[in-house]
């Protein structure tokens, strides 16, 4: 169904000058990522997978290269407005949350409109609850964040990175703080949105986590090492029995 | 308009959730302006009072003095002294100063029945009542008759009748002052305490009898005192007084005066000077601990904007701008430091209130002191927080989210 390119990356290369010594993170990276598309990002530690996230999430700049997102040209905007990019194109979602502690899930997942400037988002309550509903949290509403679980808290900030409606939502291991049973109903809720239309980018370490996506992406020292369509997908119901059998036999 | 109540609603929140820490950061604001409150309206109240005793005085005096220059941080009198002749050239001549009433003071031990005090004795005439207005609780003031005969009588102040005659009723008793006793004739009216003197330690008696008795070696009066018809003809009386006096004093027209005449208005606006400076270099010593309040305020946003780095991270990640950190600590601080003002402007006026009520002596709340104290406040919000909250602004969201 997908034509709309939401991500394409033409050579994009990112070094770091470390004093003498020049690490280059990514290189020549290509990547298209379509609208409607779930894609999960896989890679040991030092494979470049945050560094490509963080240029993908318009926080950093590629060292060379093109990147295009949602159609606009990123490397070459300034920092205002990058920031308005993420605040309009971009949902983000972290392992640890980072969610204000001492304050309403409402108001938490409010604050992305509170920096937005294009005047479109007009009853920011009302759109702030909808998508607390989404994740379904309808009931936790008024809590405050630091009276949620994790799995709880985690579903504040899915909601949060859906409010402003975004063409891209970046989940940073969102399932690295979460026990097994959590982690699987975090993925199922990922499936649920992108089943719903939203275009998804992982990054994750868990293969179990990564399997729900419909399409893997593995780096190794910066480059794209496989870019494969998921065959067997992973659901929530498989997961959870795979977690009741015993593990010599896994 | 609509993102800047936003932000302002954030950093308000941001305020509310950390009261302790907020209102911690606000003492030092709080005690600043209330310090600033109180010594400025200290200030005040002195000024008040002294101004107060001074036009007790009579406000169409005159005190024609001896030419005195500091010297090396002395008086030194100039000139010739004031002295019988003069007094009888202007009594003699002059219209515009119908009461005129010469002024030997004297530093003295005046000793009663039942105690001693140090106090100034001072020689004058039976004008001096009316000139300086003073009035009696009891007995007489000398007449001029006991001027002329140079009785031995005295009239005395509050103070010393408290040291000397405690609890009794002085009049018709002996003091003796320098060893020659004096009869207390008159008990003179309170006048009040504070300011510059005791205008109750205070001890008036026949400048004849000074001159005579206590005085004897030295030349002329200290000074004479005069009141003119009214206050209107305050000017025209000391350029009568002028005239007389250079003529009888026989100075060629192109040298100066060898004389000093000062009157009620221009004796205020020195003291008001002085007390003037007096109040700002209090305001100056309080406005430190404002600064120091200011420092306390940048030191815990600092604290702050470290603390809360994930937090900055969190909201830069998710669209806002530099600006928009900025704006929000900047608030933060400002806020703080107003609200922090208003609870030291009220600090200080209770502050007043109580020190009136120990100690009886009377501040007025200086309006101007609380706009000063306020918008001080209001600087050394914007001051120090500028540099926090730019800290916030600049920090790199990779890094900032990364934090731990």
């Amino acid at each position: 169904m997908a034509t709309k390119k939401v991500i394409e990356t033409k050579n994009l290369s990112r070094t770091f000058n470390t004093g003498e010594i020049e690490v280059r993170a990514l290189t020549d990276i290509d990547l298209v990522i379509e609208e409607g598309e779930f894609v999960a990002i896989m890679g040991a530690s030092g494979s470049g997978k945050s560094t490509l996230l963080h240029i993908i999430g318009c926080l950093d700049r590629p060292t060379s290269g093109e990147y295009y997102l949602d159609g606009i040209q990123v490397n070459a905007l300034n920092k205002n407005q990058l920031a308005d990019i993420r605040n309009q194109k971009i949902g983000f979602i972290f392992q640890s949350y980072n969610l204000l502690s001492r304050t309403t899930a409402l108001e938490n997942v409010e604050l992305p409109l509170i920096y937005d400037r294009t005047g479109q988002f007009s009853n920011s309550m009302a759109l702030a609850k909808k998508a607390l509903e989404q994740v379904g949290l309808a009931d936790r509403i008024h809590h405050k964040t630091n009276e949620l679980s994790g799995g709880q808290q985690q579903r504040v900030a899915i909601a949060r990175a859906l409010v402003n409606n975004p063409a891209l939502i970046l989940a940073d291991e969102p399932t690295g703080n979460l026990d097994s049973t959590t982690s699987f109903e975090i993925a199922d809720l990922f499936v649920q949105l992108n089943n719903k239309g939203k275009t998804i980018l992982m990054i994750t370490h868990e293969p179990d986590i990564a399997q729900f996506a419909k399409r893997m992406v593995y780096l190794r020292d910066g480059r794209v090492l496989s870019d494969t369509k998921i065959e067997h997908r992973n659901t929530k119901t498989e997961a959870l029995k795979s977690l009741e059998k015993p593990l010599t036999t896994q | 308009m609509v993102r800047f109540l936003k932000i302002f609603k954030v950093a308000f929140q941001s305020i509310y959730k950390n009261r302790t820490r907020s209102l911690l950061t606000m003492l030092g604001i709080i005690i600043g302006v209330g310090a600033v409150i109180m010594t400025i309206s200290a200030g005040e109240g002195a000024t008040m009072e002294v101004e107060n005793q001074i036009s007790g005085l009579g406000t169409n005096l005159l005190m024609i003095q001896t030419k005195s220059e500091h010297k090396a941080g002395i008086n030194v009198r100039m000139g010739r002294p004031i002295d019988h002749k003069d007094l009888e050239v202007l009594q003699k001549n002059s219209v515009w100063m119908p009461r005129l009433s010469p002024l030997l003071a004297i530093g003295a031990q005046a000793i009663g029945p039942s105690g001693y005090k140090s106090t100034m004795v001072y020689g004058v005439s039976y004008d001096y009542f009316y000139i300086t207005s003073r009035e009696l609780q009891s007995g007489n003031f000398f007449t001029e008759e006991d001027v002329r005969t140079a009785k031995k009588y005295c009239v005395i102040g509050e103070t010393i009748r408290e040291e000397l005659f405690p609890g009794q009723d002085p009049i018709g008793k002996q003091i003796r002052i320098d060893k020659i006793p004096f009869t207390v004739i008159g008990l003179l009216t309170e006048e009040g305490t504070g300011g510059m003197q005791d205008m109750d330690d205070i001890v008036l008696a026949p400048h004849t009898t000074i001159q005579n008795r206590l005085y004897g070696h030295q030349r002329g009066y200290t000074m004479i005192m005069a009141s003119a018809l009214s206050e209107d003809h305050i000017s025209d009386a000391k350029m009568e007084a002028t005239a007389l006096l250079r003529e009888s004093h026989q100075i060629k027209a192109e040298d100066e005066d060898d004389f000093e005449i000062m009157t009620q208005v221009e004796l205020q606006e020195i003291t008001s000077n002085i007390t003037g400076i007096l109040t700002i270099l209090l305001g100056a010593v309080a406005s430190i601990s404002l600064i120091v309040g200011g420092i306390g305020i940048m030191n815990i946003m600092l604290v702050s904007v470290t603390e809360r780095t994930r937090e900055i991270g969190t909201r830069l990640a998710i669209g806002a701008r530099e600006s928009d950190i900025l704006t929000q600590f900047l608030i933060e601080a400002v806020v703080l430091s107003l609200v922090g003002g208003l609870l030291g402007i009220v600090l200080g006026v209770i502050g007043n209130q109580i020190i009136y009520r120990l100690t009886d002596f009377f501040i007025p709340t200086a309006f101007y002191s609380i706009v000063i104290g306020f918008c001080f406040a209001a600087l050394v919000g914007v001051t120090f927080g500028y540099f926090p909250a730019k800290k916030a602004a600049k920090l790199n969201p990779i890094d900032a989210l990364r934090y731990e």
